[in-house]
Order: C-alpha cells, then structure tokens, then sequence
C-alpha cells in the first residue's frame, strides 16, 4: 500500500478491509472486561502524554537542547580560555580562516551546481513518465546508488580514479595523459562533486516520479491531441503543474549537498588537495576532532546552521508563493 | 506518431549508457574483489579467471571487517526498533488523540527534522562524554534515535492520519484501554508504513559514517562503514582486498534493495508529498 495517498476521506473502506479483523477481535475480547474504574480513568488521561514522551524527551535534549548549548558555546574560548565569553571572537577568527573560506566558496559553487543536480533527475523522470522502453529497468537501476552509503560509494570512485587507476589507464590508450582526479586543487571538488550527483540522482528520481502520479494524464493527452512537441509539453505542462516538486527537490538537494558529503570528502580527499575540497561539515568535523577547538568549530556550526535557515525559509516563501496562485 | 516513437527508442540510448554507468563501478569492485593481486595489476578489467573468495575472506577475518559488520548489524537492530516503537507511539498520539499541546509538542518533535547533525556535532559529544556514554553502543544508538526520530514521528503521524477516528472510539466505547488501542489496533495497522520507515532508517543508520565517526572513537568498537574507511590507509595497495572490503559493505544493501525496493521508493515518496 502506498503511503503517500492516504486521505481520510476514501480510507474507512481500506482501512476496513486491513484492519477490521484486528477491530473487531480486540472489541470482543475488552468487551467481557469489566468497567475501568477510576484510578485507570486518571491513568488513561495521562496516556497520549505517556505515549509521546519518549519521543519528546529524545528530540528535546538530543537536538533542541543541544542546538542552543552549541550557540552558547561559540561565543566563549578554546583551550586556555575555555568557558570564559570572547565575543564574537570565534567568528572573527573563522571568516579569517582561508580553509573556512574555500569551504564558504564551496558552497557558492554548489548552489551554481544545483540547477544542474535538480534538472539531471527532472529530465530523467520526464522519460519514465512518458514510459521510454525499459523505463522500469532505468527506474530500479538508477535509484540503486542512493541506497548506498556514500563512504562506500567514494571507496568505489577512489579505486577507479586513482592516479594508476582504471580510468587514466582508458584515457591513456586514447593517448590523454593521466589527470590526477582527486590530487589536482582546481579538478577535485568537481569530482567530489560529481561522484554526489552520480549518487544521490535516484533519490531525487523517485521524488519527481511521485510529483508525476499526481500530475492529470488527461492534460498531457491534450497537449498531445494539439500536437505539442516534448520540449512544449515539458515547459507548458510538466513543470508548471510539477512546481511544488520541484520546490522541494530544489531544497532536498541543497541541504543534501550541505549534509551528507561528509563521507565522501572524509574518503575521497580528506578535505585536500590544498584544503581545496572543504565544506562547512568536514571544517567542523576537523576542528572538532581533530584540531581540538570545539568553540571555534561551533562558530562555524551556527553559521552553516544559518545557511540552511535561509534555504528552509527560501521555501516557506516560494510555497507561500505557489499557494497564491493555486 | 512514428516520429514520437523513434524519439523514444533514440532517448533510449543515453538513458542506457547511463544506468550501464551507474551499476558497472559496483560491478568493477565486485569482479576485482575475485582477482589476485597480481591479475589485477595485469590486468583491471577483464573478466577475472575464477570465482576466487580468498579476499573477501582475509577482509572478514584479519582486517577484522566481520567484527565490524556484527558492530554494525547489532547497533542498527537496536536502533531501527526503538525509532519504530518510539516513533508510532507519538505519531498515534499526535494522530489520533485529543489532548492538551499536541499541537505544540507535534512542531517540536518536526522542528528537530530541520537540525542536522553538523550542527550540533560539538555540544552533542560533550553531552555524551559527561554522561560517560561516549564510546559506548547505548550512546551510538541514542543519537542515531535521536537523528532519525523526527523524521520517523513526522512519516507515522501523517499515516495515523489516514486512519478514520471511529475506529478508535469503537475500540474505546468497548473498553479498551488507550494501550490496548495502541497495541492491537495501531501497530498492526501501521505495518505498511512501520515497514517503510524500518527500512529507510536501517539503510540510514548503516550508511552513517559521520555520527559513528565522533562518537565510537576506539577501534574494536567501529561500525562497517569505519572499517570501510580504515581500509584505505591500510591496504591501498592491494587493491583486491580493498574492493572485498567495501564489496562486504554493499552486499546487504544490495540484497535489501533487490526485495524491498518498492518498501524504499515508497517510503521516500511519502516523505516527500507530504512536506
């Protein structure tokens, strides 16, 4: 059963058919109980309190609490000075940091990558939509990458772009001489890059295709009927009635970018060639555990934290948007 | 209409080139997994002479790889169940019951889904290294409840949704217990989603590198995906037993994805039509 149609109104006769034997068994079997008596009355108002605790409690003191703790501790001092308020010292020290720097200019080239990382996945799930021969195969295989960790999936792209790797060795016997992928500053944030798009497409995929089971066949049919050509009905049809999808692909994929290429980096490149591979996590993560400056690596913290404010609220404003026309 | 389908079979050939793209590098590991050292310096891409499992062997055994997947497998059960539980407890709750602040409690447990690890990677292993749970299983397994649970809450509430109160009251009117309405009615209703959720938060908890990376700082106490990443240093040249060790580590998820695509696919579906 998909799980993404289930609208009350339509659901009694579903839900009936799934769980009526499970109703009607647990009525009979409470029924021969005898009443609740007062004491299990105040325990039963107590109930929704008592079910939703553990996940409250988790939530608040593993991710609220901590949030507001890593704030508080940017503004106060590594080592000697630990626990004693500096400010904004953190921060000044951060912006002057050239790794925090090419980590900040990183992100400015994925926002400019970003189009492309959206539009890739977009097009792709036109063709299985308008049912491209094999369309089921290309859907099972493309998705595959994105269930793979990206620590494996950078192993893999390290065995096949290594300087003696497999793919100098083809572009050797076409006489191109060995590039070294991952130890050239100005090539390898692009391959790190790219090994993430070439991961994560599929994820994207399956967003747009359930974007499509909402779309009106009969609309497409039309366009058809007038004899409209792919790219028309791409641009007059597909995205416009896509728009929210593609909202939020736009920014699952900037905060995936943001988030998850820790273990790519981590693998790939360990942040080089030069530092030319940083990005805000892997900056934070080394100067957490490696450099041994907590305070300063919650500076950067709040900051990348920051960032993804404003793409979350970026949405909140272009659904607001989206609403208004509806 | 001929054109139409021309165009079709010509659209047809990128998109082959590119699924060939995206399995054959899984395909290369695997088949340099079965090679000697020596066949592979000779020779990377042929087809390798024997099934040979000498590597994959040495990789499970003396690199410790085995001990890590057991690593692995036990902090993911432990985990994926505790979110399930967790998770559709609230989500009954927050679906299906009227009480006091729910509303409230509902944006709480979602504001957690925009906080992402990085964030609060410092205070969060500092709060563990003060609790002593640092290092520890419990304390991996707590912050991956705690990073996935948001999501987890949020999927299994809007399911609940779906679910008609009468049948709730029904139960209610005939004395069951909120529990026992929870118990014999919500869970095996769930099932579907419940399964959904279960898979992707498994594939998300054995897929972790970062979260295991600060907070299991000893070596016998690595997850899989560590070991993955301790390969590199140690055997990057001997290429066979590296491409074992990582083929160690995709092979279950290769098997879950091949029955429970769909479980998958649905799962993120739902993530996304109901943002």
């Amino acid at each position: 059963m998909p799980m993404g149609n289930t609208q009350p109104s339509v659901r009694p006769a579903s839900a009936g058919r799934a769980g009526g034997a499970a109703v009607t068994s647990a009525a009979h079997r409470s029924g021969a109980r005898p009443r609740r008596t007062r004491g299990g009355l105040r325990a039963e108002r107590y109930a929704p309190y008592i079910l939703v605790l553990p996940a409250v409690l988790i939530i608040v003191l593993l991710r609220l609490y901590p949030l507001l703790l890593g704030v508080n501790f940017s503004f106060t001092g590594d080592g000697e000075q630990n626990g004693t308020a500096v400010g904004f010292g953190n921060y000044r020290e951060l912006f002057a940091d050239p790794l925090f720097q090419t980590a900040l200019k990183n992100v400015g080239l994925l926002v400019l990558l970003l189009p492309v990382a959206v539009a890739i996945p977009g097009l792709l799930a036109t063709f299985i939509y308008l049912r491209v021969p094999g369309h089921r195969f290309y859907r099972s295989v493309y998705f595959f990458p994105a269930v793979l960790s990206p620590v494996i999936v950078g192993a893999i792209f390290n065995l096949l772009l290594a300087f003696d790797g497999p793919l100098n060795a083809v572009l050797g016997s076409f006489g191109i001489g060995p590039v070294d992928w991952l130890g050239d500053p100005d090539i390898a944030m692009f391959m790190v890059v790219g090994v993430h798009i070439w991961a994560t497409f599929g994820m994207a995929l399956v967003v747009f295709l359930a974007g499509f089971a909402t779309l009106d066949a009969a609309l497409l049919d039309a366009a058809r009927v007038d004899g409209a050509t792919l790219r028309q009905v791409v641009w007059h049809v597909i995205i416009p009635a896509l728009s929210r999808t593609i909202q939020f692909v736009f920014v699952t994929t900037m905060i995936g970018m943001l988030t998850s290429m820790f273990g790519l980096l981590y693998i790939m490149t360990s942040g080089g060639p030069e530092g030319s591979t940083y990005l805000p996590e892997f900056y934070i993560w080394k100067q957490q555990g490696q450099m041994n400056r907590p305070a300063l690596a919650s500076a950067a913290s709040t900051i990348l934290f920051m960032i993804m404010l404003v793409v979350g609220l970026l949405q909140i404003k272009l659904l607001e948007r989206s609403g208004k026309e509806d | 209409m001929s054109r139409l389908r021309l165009g079709r079979w010509l659209v047809a050939i990128p998109m082959s080139l590119l699924a060939l793209a995206t399995i054959y590098p899984l395909l290369f590991t695997a088949n340099v997994a079965m090679k000697t050292r020596r066949d592979y310096i000779l020779d990377r891409f042929g087809l390798t002479d024997a099934l040979r499992f000498e590597n994959i062997s040495t990789a499970w055994n003396s690199v410790g790889m085995g001990r890590y997947f057991v690593n692995s497998l036990f902090v993911v059960t432990v985990s994926v169940l505790l979110l399930l539980l967790f998770g559709s407890m609230a989500g009954f709750a927050l679906s299906q019951l009227r009480f006091r602040g729910s509303s409230a409690l509902f944006l709480g447990c979602l504001a957690g889904l925009f906080i992402p690890f990085q964030v609060i990677m410092v205070p969060l292993a500092r709060i563990m290294a003060d609790t002593a749970l640092i290092d520890t299983y419990p304390g991996l397994i707590l912050v991956y409840v705690a990073q996935f649970l948001p999501f987890t809450v949020f999927l299994m509430t809007s399911y609940y949704k779906g679910i008609p109160p009468e049948i709730v009251d029904a139960a209610r009117i005939d004395g069951s217990t909120v529990y026992g309405v929870y118990r014999r009615i919500m869970l095996p209703l769930g099932t579907p989603a419940l399964l959904s959720v279960g898979i992707l938060n498994a594939l998300f908890c054995w897929n972790d590198v970062l979260m295991a990376l600060v907070m299991m700082p000893s070596a016998d106490h690595r997850t899989l995906m560590i070991g993955v990443t301790s390969l590199r240093g140690q055997y990057s040249d001997n290429i066979p037993t590296f491409a074992s060790g990582v083929l160690i580590a995709a092979i279950p998820v290769l098997l879950v994805y091949l029955f429970l695509q769909r479980q998958i696919a649905d799962g993120v579906a739902a993530g996304s039509t109901k943002g």
